[in-house]
């Protein structure tokens, strides 16, 4: 993994683009392997004894540091429920793979396929993943017929079988993240979604009033910040290794670990943010700190995420989207009249 | 086609008379028709054989100059799949322009562009600048759609029109002079695709818009 800094392709197979900052890069491994370092033997001591991990607080508090890439696959499957979903029907991943298949849906995702990570090495055409990629998302297009097939499903699933390498532990990921951990993001009206960007930007308006006030005079919608981010996970949107390292939190806490990661963004960048004083430099800023050295520096930014929002609450969440969709409703009933 | 942008970056004399007019412009379409592509090849002269799929939109910023006026626009592409249609309005409320894209290899590609049109005509402000793209000219052994019927449809619904090709460069940045040309904000800026206009440099910003706003 070491080496890897000096290689132009990362341990993920992403190829370096031009204007990647190996300097600060560096300058993040070194530090970073230390705590990976760590980490490692922390929990080879947890798995070392042969028990399989249980939702408990030490491993809660092992998910938020991190989890080793090895063992990201098992953990992710026990601490998500994947796994016990997967043990109610265990062969139902190969028998959906068996077909037939809907062409609508063949195409829909065939088209997607040279589109995922067209610069990571395998997903060219010669790899073999867009081969796994195709089986993973035709499969679950079939499993759940009111999701079929969502652009950015593909990112996510992408981003799994790279972690996993495998295509039956990325489809049971993939699943229990649509059907148990989030929302109904990827439907076809993905109320999910609009739902809890309403969400967000009600919780920067209380926990940052003024970058909310300033963004909306700028006439920049929340919305079209924050919908990939949603959509992907932060898949795409953010490092690698931070989006790995927040698909733990996901995992093991659920969806309310989105949020604390928009909000830290959006705080946490604060004075960059009320600097715009336009329309296009404030959507440059948007895209701009994402990609920064916090965002970089997973191990920080994942405690700067328990941190920088303040308390929130399960129940908040649970309120402000009880609020919003009961408003999406009633506006969605005056529309048909 | 002129991707060198460093190549143009002084101004006329050096001498800043022209207007500077910010507009903002959107793309809509079926998903993989070459929205992304259109404006990768406008904004930075380039072709991705395969390139990635659109979650939400993506935000660019592109300035011409005509003859008398350097006009910047706000790029709004956006993702073609039906179910994140929805959201569209988000990105043609407030549009100055819009360019309704269309792969002329898949007739499915145009009937959407249509609706995209009709929307646009229900929805979208009154004096909102209309194009018509046809896109992947350069496949037209595979061609589906036939360009007399789509030029008859964008002269009955007073759309620009132009078949397009991200992959070789035809007409792309025509279609955005074309626009440029169209929008509402001075008198005689030429004819649409002449070689009046150039491209700034990226870190070169227009002064405060002193026309149409
Ligand atoms: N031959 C040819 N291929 C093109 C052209 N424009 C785009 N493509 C290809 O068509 C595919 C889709 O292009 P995109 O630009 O991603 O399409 P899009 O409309 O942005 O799609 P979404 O983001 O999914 O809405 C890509 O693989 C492009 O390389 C073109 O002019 N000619
Ligand atoms: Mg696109």
């Amino acid at each position: 993994m070491a080496q890897s800094n000096f290689s132009a392709v990362d341990e993920y197979g992403f190829e370096r683009h031009d204007d990647f900052d190996y300097e600060s890069y560096e300058d993040f491994m070194s530090n970073y392997l230390k705590v990976l370092a760590t980490r490692a033997q922390k929990w080879a001591t947890l798995l070392g004894e042969g028990k399989s991990v249980k939702r408990t607080n030490t491993v809660k508090r092992y998910v938020r540091k991190g989890i080793p890439s090895e063992h990201r696959p098992s953990v992710w499957m026990a601490i998500s429920g994947a796994e016990k979903m997967k043990d109610q029907c265990p062969d139902l991943y190969q028998k959906i793979l068996d077909g037939p298949f809907e062409k609508e849906l063949v195409d829909l995702v065939k088209t997607d396929l040279p589109r995922t990570f067209p610069d990571n090495i395998y997903f060219t055409k010669e790899a073999n993943h867009q081969t796994h990629l195709f089986n993973i998302l035709i499969a679950y297009a079939h499993n759940n017929r009111v999701v079929g097939y969502c652009q950015g499903l593909n990112y996510i699933a992408g981003l799994l079988l790279l972690a996993t390498k495998s295509e039956e532990t990325s489809f049971w990921l993939l699943k229990v993240l649509v059907e148990k951990i989030l929302p109904d993001y990827y439907t076809k009206t993905m109320d999910g979604l609009i739902v809890d960007i309403e969400v967000l930007s009600e919780l920067v308006k209380s926990k940052v009033p003024d970058v909310h006030q300033h963004v909306i005079n700028l006439g920049l919608p929340w919305a079209v910040i924050t919908t990939k981010w949603f959509v992907c996970l932060f898949a795409e949107v953010l490092p690698i290794e931070t989006v790995l390292r927040i698909w733990d939190c996901l995992f093991y806490e659920g969806s309310k670990i989105l949020f604390r990661v928009c909000l830290t963004l959006i705080k946490a960048n604060k004075s960059d943010i009320m600097a715009c004083n336009d329309f296009t430099s404030l959507a440059e800023c948007f895209k701009a700190i994402v990609k920064n050295a916090s965002a970089l520096h997973c191990h920080e930014f994942m405690q700067s995420i328990f941190k920088v929002p303040g308390t929130l609450s399960n129940a908040t969440i649970i309120k402000l989207r009880a609020r919003f969709a009961k408003q999406r409703r009633e506006q969605q009933q005056k529309e048909q009249r | 086609m002129a991707t060198n942008r460093s190549g143009a970056a002084q101004r006329p004399n050096g001498a800043p008379q022209t207007k500077v007019c910010q507009f903002k412009l959107v793309l809509l379409g079926e998903s993989a028709v070459g929205k992304s592509s259109l404006v990768l090849r406008f904004v930075k002269g380039q072709f991705h054989e395969y390139q990635e799929s659109t979650i939400g939109a993506a935000f660019l910023t592109q300035t011409v100059c005509l003859d008398d006026t350097t006009v910047k626009f706000e790029i709004w592409d956006t993702a073609g799949q039906e179910r994140y249609h929805s959201l569209a309005p988000m990105y043609y409320r407030g549009a100055q322009a819009a360019i309704v894209v269309y792969d002329i290899t898949n007739q499915d590609t145009f009937g959407r562009a249509k609706n995209w049109v009709k929307e646009l005509q229900r929805q979208a402000s009154p004096s909102i600048v209309i194009a018509l793209a046809g896109n992947k000219s350069d496949l037209a052994a595979k061609r589906m759609v036939e360009f007399e019927e789509a030029q008859a449809y964008a002269d009955e619904n007073g759309l620009l029109f132009m078949e397009t090709s991200a992959k070789t460069a035809m007409n792309v940045n025509d279609i955005f002079l074309a626009i440029a040309n169209k929008l509402p904000k001075s008198e005689g800026a030429g004819a649409a695709g002449a070689g009046g206009a150039r491209r700034l440099a990226d870190g070169e910003q227009p002064r405060p818009s002193s026309c149409c706003k």
